[in-house]
């Protein structure tokens, strides 16, 4: 499921990018799209604000089709203070404003599977392709408002990808 | 001399998780069907069956009926049975197949089934395809999986084409087609006298894997073999079939059931004919998504074992798990 993870983020990074350039974070330094994938950074004790944290978790197969058809849940937490210049009275519009960015660049929900652990990247045979998103109730945290989209993405594993 | 010691079980039973399915022609001018031999070839690798069955992958809702009716005769007062007879012989087979393809379609839709050639770009409309832009002849030192055409001709092709690789339908009547008895022509009227006709409806087809070095490599070889003299590659978009048409697709069968503990059922039916028109079904997967599988239906017609004579419709043979007391 790699490549389809890999691929999954990279396609809402990009179009997070197009969508709205100045959802950006600082990450290790460098100026970044507001998105980035939980475990492949630092373990931190709270969620950083504005920005897409992309959490995987449940992992289903399907063997008696063709090819294995894998599915891995993605949990896309997000949370918001709002802004310091209307001291987080905004922050509801704010949240606001993160549902309807992901929910557009959630579509179309298909994308070319790609590795990028290669040089050049490769497209594979096979698209990913995800479920509605399912959004949880905001939830008020201190001064935040929280929410959480699952989605989950399916890739059928193509004959010697990990 | 001595063998070692060796356990034995007691038999459990079959435990199962799913069923794959094999087709392979029969052909209808001689009326032959395909026969599986359980004895030789039943343990055959699953992915690998023996030549010329083709995988069509594991399959649901797989479902067999036995339509047989036997009577008894009544004799005395009061009247007692004194004997059976077999009065009717009868099976059908149900099932859904999971992925979509060439053969599944055809074997789903039961009736001629149409590859949608590459049309002119002046065709009329049609609902199978209109009018096929020109074929380009096959060359010799093709196979199953090059076919060599003329170097002018190359540029036409590309990876990732799907192509047929058939003959000109030059007015001959009767079944057609390469491998595989595709259609059944009645006049040359019938079919417009469409030099494209067979390749129309041919089950020789492939995916183009690369062009170049003067030839087409395909991704899979043909299911006809070796190209013929005289025969031509034209590309395809797809594939279309139609509720109603006179033929029936005819094909041989083999079911088989993996079980659990190494035991293996086969289910073969020599001949089977489609009996129902094409219908899908769907299944919810995530929501919005479904499942579209599909359906097919067929009914068993007899062929005469060799061992006895005795005509029957289907074979069920079953390998037992190893160390198994019978």
């Amino acid at each position: 499921m790699e490549n389809a993870k890999d691929t999954f983020y990279v396609m809402l990074r990009n179009r997070l990018a197009t969508l709205n350039p100045g959802r950006t974070m600082l990450l290790r330094g460098v100026q970044r799209p507001g998105i980035l994938v939980e475990e492949a950074e630092a373990v931190v004790a709270m969620l950083p604000a504005d920005v897409f944290v992309l959490r995987w978790s449940g992992l289903k197969s399907n063997v008696s089709l063709p090819l294995v058809l894998a599915q891995i849940e993605c949990e896309i937490h997000y949370t918001t203070g709002g802004s310091q210049t209307a001291s987080g009275l905004d922050r509801g519009r704010a949240l606001e404003e993160m549902d309807a960015e992901l929910m557009n660049i959630l579509s179309p929900p298909f994308t070319p599977k790609m590795n990028y652990a290669v040089n050049p990247v490769v497209q594979l045979n096979t698209p990913i392709f995800w479920s509605a998103p399912e959004f949880s109730s905001a939830e008020s945290v201190r001064d935040r408002l929280l929410r959480t989209a699952t989605v989950t993405i399916c890739a059928y594993q193509e004959p010697g990808e990990l | 001399m001595t063998t070692a010691a060796v356990s034995y079980t007691t038999p459990t039973p079959p435990l199962t998780r799913r069923v794959r399915a094999y087709f392979a022609p029969v052909n209808r001018l001689t009326g032959q069907p395909t026969l599986f031999d359980p004895s030789a070839v039943g343990s055959f690798a699953l992915d690998t069956p023996p030549a010329p069955w083709s995988d069509l992958g594991w399959i649901a809702d797989f479902a067999r009926k036995s339509d047989s009716t036997i009577s008894t005769l009544n004799a005395g007062s009061p009247a007692l049975p004194q004997l059976q007879m077999r009065e009717v012989v009868g099976a059908t087979v149900s099932l859904r197949f999971l992925a979509w393809k060439k053969l599944s379609m055809a074997l789903s839709a039961g009736s001629e089934h149409m590859n949608l050639l590459t049309p002119l770009s002046t065709g009329t409309a049609n609902g199978s395809g209109s009018s096929a832009a020109p074929a380009t002849s096959v060359l010799s030192g093709s196979t199953a999986s090059l076919i060599v055409v003329a170097a002018a001709s190359l540029g036409s092709f590309h990876a990732g084409q799907m192509i047929a690789v058939d003959m000109d339908y030059s007015g001959q009547t009767g079944y057609v087609g390469s491998g595989v008895s595709a259609a059944y022509v009645r006049s040359a009227g019938a079919v417009s006298s469409s030099v494209d006709y067979i390749r129309r409806v041919t089950f020789n087809v492939a995916l183009v894997a690369s062009v170049g070095n003067g030839a087409i490599t395909l991704a899979q070889p043909l299911p006809a073999g070796i190209p013929t003299a005289g025969m031509k590659v034209q590309t395809i978009q797809g594939f279309v079939d139609r509720e109603g048409g006179s033929f029936f697709q005819e094909w041989s069968a083999l079911f088989v059931m993996p079980g659990e503990q190494g035991e293996r059922m086969l289910y073969h039916y020599p001949r089977l004919q489609s009996m129902a028109g094409a219908a899908e079904s769907a299944m919810p997967f995530l929501e919005p998504m479904e499942w579209i599988s599909l359906q097919a239906r067929f009914r068993a017609l007899p062929v005469v074992d060799g061992n006895d004579g005795q005509q029957v419709l289907c074979f069920r043979s079953f390998l037992p798990s190893p160390m198994t007391l019978l």
